[in-house]
């Protein structure tokens, strides 16, 4: 006789149980780890390379100028300690406290400020030269200046205005007038001249304390010095990513100055620092600010230094000028002593 | 009990066009709707390398391009050579790429074009992240529509610590880096 199949008295029970333990089951799957993480051959580690500015400096930020204006790019003082910032369409100028005193208007966002022996401001528009008179009104502008014209810094004497086209990548010799002179950094074996290398539109030039004309050559990560006819005097070169003392990534310095004592004060961009060279020998002397003060990576829109020596260093991310002071009277005097 | 109508020569003709009606109108709301690609916002995108072993595909389809208008063509290109190289040359040692995705050209002096070959690159983004903090941040990641195939929930993105994935249209399957694409999303 065939058994009667038993029947349970709370089917829906049943299947409520027979759901939690499928469910239970896929959420534990589903938990597992499913995919690998990244090992360390994927990963780039830049943490050593960082550490190499970890180091006392002399220097400290002491404040900040925060302009109200959108794309800040350049940066010029003058012997009164004022400071001039451009943004869009606007020149603004500080006085020392960072107060406001007036603007000039421009048409476009300005590249590059430079004021003249003569008192004029040259401002740099990408691809033409606005020439604002001692009073700021608009004199003339240059234009035509080469084929591919980027004017990324402009440095003056009384007869010459030198303008690093990094569009170009040529630094171009113009009279006050305009009118194209010359120009140098084109590689040429017969000169020994290497050429100038930019793979970026940052470009720095500047005259030393002695009227000597320095050219950053980026892509080979030094200097050069230039005579008027574009014969080169003398160079040095420090690629390193690895030392303090040399400049890290593909193109840098991006921007240089010279403080009141002659030394050449440097910055470059990724990680973001700002150091101190004696400008003949290409030696190291000390750093300003190192990497941790900025966001890596970045790049700096501007650095000059004023009459009192302080070294203000545009900011991108931050939107603001930041101050940089000596500070530290133990290094100073060391300094000293040396 | 009713008898059933039967269908005439005129209610044929008004139910088919009743049907024509109603697909032509699914057929036009259907190509409006336009399909969905995963695809990584270059800004957003911190380099972690989870798009080499997160992927349901092997190897990856996020692949690195090179942005050529922003590139500088450097003979030190970070994004290829190991940092600290001796010698910049094509020497494995010096390599950064796991797979030898990159190639080195010689363009004319002092200049080098970077070419990367998308059938060895797995989209680990070291030279992506090399060339972002060392060089212009010509290398980028982007997904490469003709490889993925567009999974209902793409794993990479729900693994992405940036979230730097979302759905973009067919019509523009790919955020090409522009020169101000770090400046406008700086990188976290």
């Amino acid at each position: 006789m065939k058994e009667p199949v038993r029947k349970t008295k709370h089917p829906y029970l049943v299947g409520v149980a027979i759901a939690c333990v499928v469910g239970g089951y896929f959420h534990l799957v589903s938990k597992e780890k499913k995919f690998p993480e990244p090992g360390p051959n994927l990963e780039y580690d830049i943490s050593e390379l960082l550490e190499i500015d970890e180091v006392e400096t002399a220097f400290e930020e002491t404040g900040q100028i925060v302009p109200d204006f959108d794309e800040a790019k350049a940066l010029e003082t003058d012997a009164d300690g004022n400071l001039y910032i451009s943004g869009k369409n606007t020149i603004a100028v500080f006085d020392r406290a960072g107060k406001e005193t007036s603007r000039i208007a421009v048409d476009g966002t300005p590249t590059c400020l430079e004021l003249a022996p003569n008192g004029q401001l040259l401002v740099g528009m990408g691809d033409h030269v606005l020439v604002l008179a001692p009073d700021r009104s608009p004199l003339a502008t240059w234009t035509d200046l080469s084929e591919r014209t980027h004017i990324s810094a402009i440095a003056a004497d009384e007869e010459n205005v030198y303008l690093a086209d990094g569009g170009s990548r040529i630094v171009l010799r113009v009279d006050y007038d305009g009118t194209v002179l010359g120009s140098f950094g084109k590689a040429d074996e017969a000169r020994d001249i290497p050429g100038l290398e930019a793979p970026s539109a940052h470009f720095d030039v500047a005259f030393d304390n002695d009227g000597q004309l320095w050219v950053v050559n980026p892509g080979r990560l030094g200097l050069e010095r230039y005579r008027d006819n574009g014969d080169i005097v003398t160079t040095w070169y420090r690629p390193d990513v690895t030392r303090l003392d040399s400049f890290s990534g593909c193109c840098n310095p991006m921007q240089i100055a010279f403080n009141s004592k002659g030394r050449l004060i440097t910055g470059e961009k990724g990680p973001v620092r700002i150091k101190i060279f004696e400008v003949t020998s290409g030696s190291f002397e000390e750093l300003v600010v190192g990497s941790s003060a900025f966001h890596v990576p970045q790049q700096i829109g501007d650095l000059v230094v004023d009459s009192s020596d302080r070294i203000l260093v545009l900011d991108p991310r931050k939107k603001a000028v930041r101050i940089f002071e000596q500070t530290r009277t133990d290094l100073a005097r060391k300094e000293a002593a040396e | 009990m009713s008898e059933r109508k039967k269908l005439d020569r005129r209610d044929f003709m008004r139910t088919a066009a009743a049907f024509s009606f109603t697909g032509a109108t699914w057929m036009a709301v259907g190509q409006k709707a336009e399909a969905k690609y995963w695809q990584l916002d270059p800004a957003k995108c911190t380099q972690c390398g989870r798009c080499t072993t997160h992927c349901v595909l092997n190897p990856s389809a996020v692949k690195c391009l090179n942005q050529f208008d922003i590139c500088g063509y450097c003979d030190l290109c970070f994004g290829y050579l190991q940092p600290g190289s001796r010698d910049l040359d094509t020497g494995a040692e010096n390599q950064l790429c796991p797979t030898a995705a990159i190639e080195r050209k010689f363009i004319e002096a002092p200049y080098y074009e970077y070419k990367i070959h998308e059938d060895k690159c797995i989209g680990c983004a070291k030279c992506v992240k090399a060339c972002l903090v060392f060089g212009n941040g010509s290398f980028y990641l982007q997904i490469r529509q003709d490889i993925c195939i567009n999974c209902n929930e793409c794993s990479i993105a729900k693994s992405c610590p940036s979230d730097c994935f979302s759905e973009v249209p067919e019509s523009d399957p790919y955020m090409y880096l522009t020169g101000d694409t770090y400046l406008a999303h700086p990188p976290a």
